[in-house]
Order: structure tokens, then sequence, then C-alpha cells
């Protein structure tokens, strides 16, 4: 038996509320607000409460999935990377880097969205990027 | 060991003749005083223990360690509040009786106790439009009894149509812990718009808050659109009380109004069913 709690800023937009994981045996319960926090004040909206449905969720994605037929398939990591490269090389070769577009998320670290907006603009060579949190 | 405060060094002698499994108190982490769970394994930590200012719902974490282990033995720090959530998740068999311990520990401020411990009671400034518009929180029940009906109304209709549906106050309330909640049901209340269908989606929390509330605040507090819910609350709990004498928080009987089995169902009423083939 062991209870956890452990502060942390919910990713779900721009604003940076405290919140607070309830943790019992190594799996996330929980979500509090916490009451200390300058941001918040103990106040969460209902996406907030809602941070760690996600992380146990069975339709949670955890492997890379192709589709080809109208069909998902798991694949490894190489083969993803190899197809997406291929896809994307051949369509800024038939249409133009503005053509394709970079949707980066909340869920990810900052450090992840920093690199993703780097390959957008640098690899790909295109402005188009966005962020579900941008508010 | 010499520099232990009282409540540290009886929590410390809990956890080490074994009489609770785990104590839930406080511990400042990373500056924030946030609610932490001691042990024997670590019981150098209880003297890192407090007791305040912040206050989050022990109780409520205690119901989710007992319902994986059943025969856990639980103690906890407890202001007023505390005990009479425990009471009543006692009354409604999410604890059992004699499961959990409490260290009695400095309340919110009231007429009784002008200093306190629990600083988020304390009456606050209101602004100018929620004087004009809306109920002002912290005033007596029978101040807004006297309110006349149409303003009355009127006053509740604006804190309602506030509301932005996070769930706050059920999600935080120490006392709720239904596994199907009426707040959730689309054939009881409309989905997919702000604010949500109002005064409905307040008066069902009510209801189902009479007999049950044990005026701990915690709802007011977290709500975003700061609301009055603990004036709501206390309204309905006194209709119980003056009705019923139920005195919800104590004692060892269910409210009058638990009338559901064991396991309530809400599927649609034939009536419904037949509407919607």
């Amino acid at each position: 038996m062991e209870m956890k709690f452990v502060p942390s800023i919910c990713s779900y937009c721009g604003t940076g509320c405290g919140v607070l994981f309830e943790v019992l045996d190594g799996e996330l319960v929980g979500t509090l607000p916490m009451k200390t926090h300058p941001v918040n004040h103990g106040k969460l909206c209902i996406k907030g409460w809602n941070l760690h449905e996600h992380i146990n969720s069975p339709l949670r994605l955890k492997n890379p999935l192709l589709k080809t037929f109208g069909r998902f398939t798991k694949v490894d990591w190489d083969k993803a990377m190899d197809v997406t490269a291929d896809r994307l090389k051949a369509v800024i070769a038939a249409h133009g880097p503005d053509s394709v577009g970079v949707l980066v998320s909340a869920k990810m670290t900052n450090e992840e969205n920093y690199l993703a907006q780097k390959f957008a603009r640098a690899a790909i060579g295109t402005n188009n990027v966005d962020h579900c949190a941008r508010l | 060991m010499s520099a232990m405060t009282p409540i540290q060094e009886q929590v410390h002698q809990w956890l080490e003749e074994e009489r609770v499994d785990i104590f839930l108190a406080y511990r400042i982490v990373e500056g924030h005083p946030l609610p932490y769970a001691f042990t024997r394994e670590h019981i150098e930590e209880t003297g890192e223990l407090v007791t305040g200012p912040a206050r989050y719902s022990l109780e409520k974490f205690a119901t989710h360690i007992a319902s994986r282990y059943p025969d856990a033995r639980i103690g906890m720090v407890a202001r007023d509040c505390n005990q009479r959530a425990l009471n009543v998740l006692r009354v409604w068999n999410q604890l059992k009786e004699g499961q959990v311990e409490t260290v009695s520990v400095n309340c919110c401020p009231s007429d009784l106790r002008a200093h306190a411990d629990c600083s988020y009671l304390e009456r606050r400034p209101v602004g100018v439009v929620k004087q004009q518009l809306g109920q002002v929180p912290n005033q007596a029940v029978a101040d807004v009894d006297a309110q006349p009906s149409a303003e009355r109304f009127d006053r509740w209709m604006y804190e309602f149509q506030k509301c932005i549906k996070c769930y706050g106050c059920r999600n935080i309330c120490p006392v709720c812990f239904c596994n199907e909640c009426s707040l959730e049901h689309a054939e009881l209340i409309g989905t997919g718009h702000l604010p949500p269908d109002i005064p409905i989606f307040h008066l069902v929390r009510a209801v189902h808050m009479a007999g049950r509330c044990i005026d701990c605040g915690l709802c007011e507090d977290a709500c975003p659109a700061e609301i009055p819910l603990r004036l709501l609350y206390r309204k309905v709990n006194a209709i119980v009380k003056d009705l019923f004498e139920y005195e919800t928080g104590s004692g060892d009987t269910l409210p009058p109004f638990s009338i559901l089995g064991p396991k309530p169902t809400m599927s649609p009423t034939p009536l419904l069913a037949v509407a919607q083939e």
C-alpha cells in the first residue's frame, strides 16, 4: 500500500494551473487542484479535473499503426518512420512544402514541441505549425 | 526526536506500534502544504508532518485506500469538517467502523473560534456586482429566505448562469462517491452547451446534498465561478433538519431520503425508451 501526491502543472493549455496527482500503488487514480497554487487558487476547469483519464485509457495509442487499404496494422517504429518520411517527401515534391502542416500537442514536453516546429521550418520548409493550447 | 511536535510524536508512535498502516496529513513539498501519506517504512518523515493551513479531503483519499485494501487501518489529521465527513462515509459504508483513527487539529474560523488554522472560509470582501445581482456567500440562510421570492430567484439564477460545468463541486466533495452520477445523465440534464441547464443542474446536486452535505465548504472553494454553493446546501440541510430532525454528520442512521437499494440504476423510463425508438 503506497499513496503519493505528486504536484504538477496542467498540460491542457497555457494557463498553467497547479494540479495534484493522486497515485495509489503506482497507478494514477485522480487529479485535484492545488489549493495553494498562485495561478488557480484551488480551482480547475473540466479538462484539468480529468487529466489522469487519458493515462490509463484503453484507447490510448501505444504502438505506431499504419493504415493500408483502409485498415490499421501494427508496425514497428523503423517501418513507421520510413513510410512517413517517404510519403512526406513525395507530397513535398509534388505540391511544395506549404502543403504540409505540423500539429503539436500540449501532451508533449516543451522541448519536443520546440523540435517539432524546428522540423517543420528547417526540414520541411513551412511555417504551418499549430498547437491545441494556443489560447 | 526531541524537536518533534506533540502531533508528530503521536503519529510516529501510532506507526511504530502498528496502530495504523498509513497516516494522512500534510507536508511542505516544493513550498506547498500538500497532503502526504506517512508510513512505517519511512517513519523518519513524520518529523516533517504539518497540519495546515491548506485543507484537502483526506477522508476521500482514505475511501480510495479502503476500496482497494478493505482491512487497512488508516490514520489522519482531522478538522471538525473531516470528522463529520468521516461519519457520513461510515454511515454510507464507504469506511468500516473504527477503520479510521483521527488526530484532531485546529479548525475553521467561526463564531465559536476566533483564531483558526484554516483560513479558506474567512469572510472575504464581496464585489459590487455580486452584491447587486448575486447571492453573497457567508450570509445566513434566514437572510436569503427574507428576500422577496422573485428577487431571490433572480439572484440565484445570476449565480447559476456563471457555471462552467467543471464538476469541481462534485469531484472535490468528500461525501460524493456514487459510481453513477445524476449530473452526467443526458436524460436528466442536457449536454453540449454552457451554461448547463439551469437551475436544474444545481438543484439536482442540491437535492442530493440534503442529509449528505457536511458543510465543509470545499465545493465553494473549488468553484471557478464563485457560486455560493455552501449557502445553497445549508438551506437544503436546514430543511432536512426542520422536517426530519436529522443532523447530518453525526449519529449512526442514514438520512431520511435514502430510499434506494444497494444497486441504484437509472436506465431510461419505459416512456423515454418508447420515445427514442
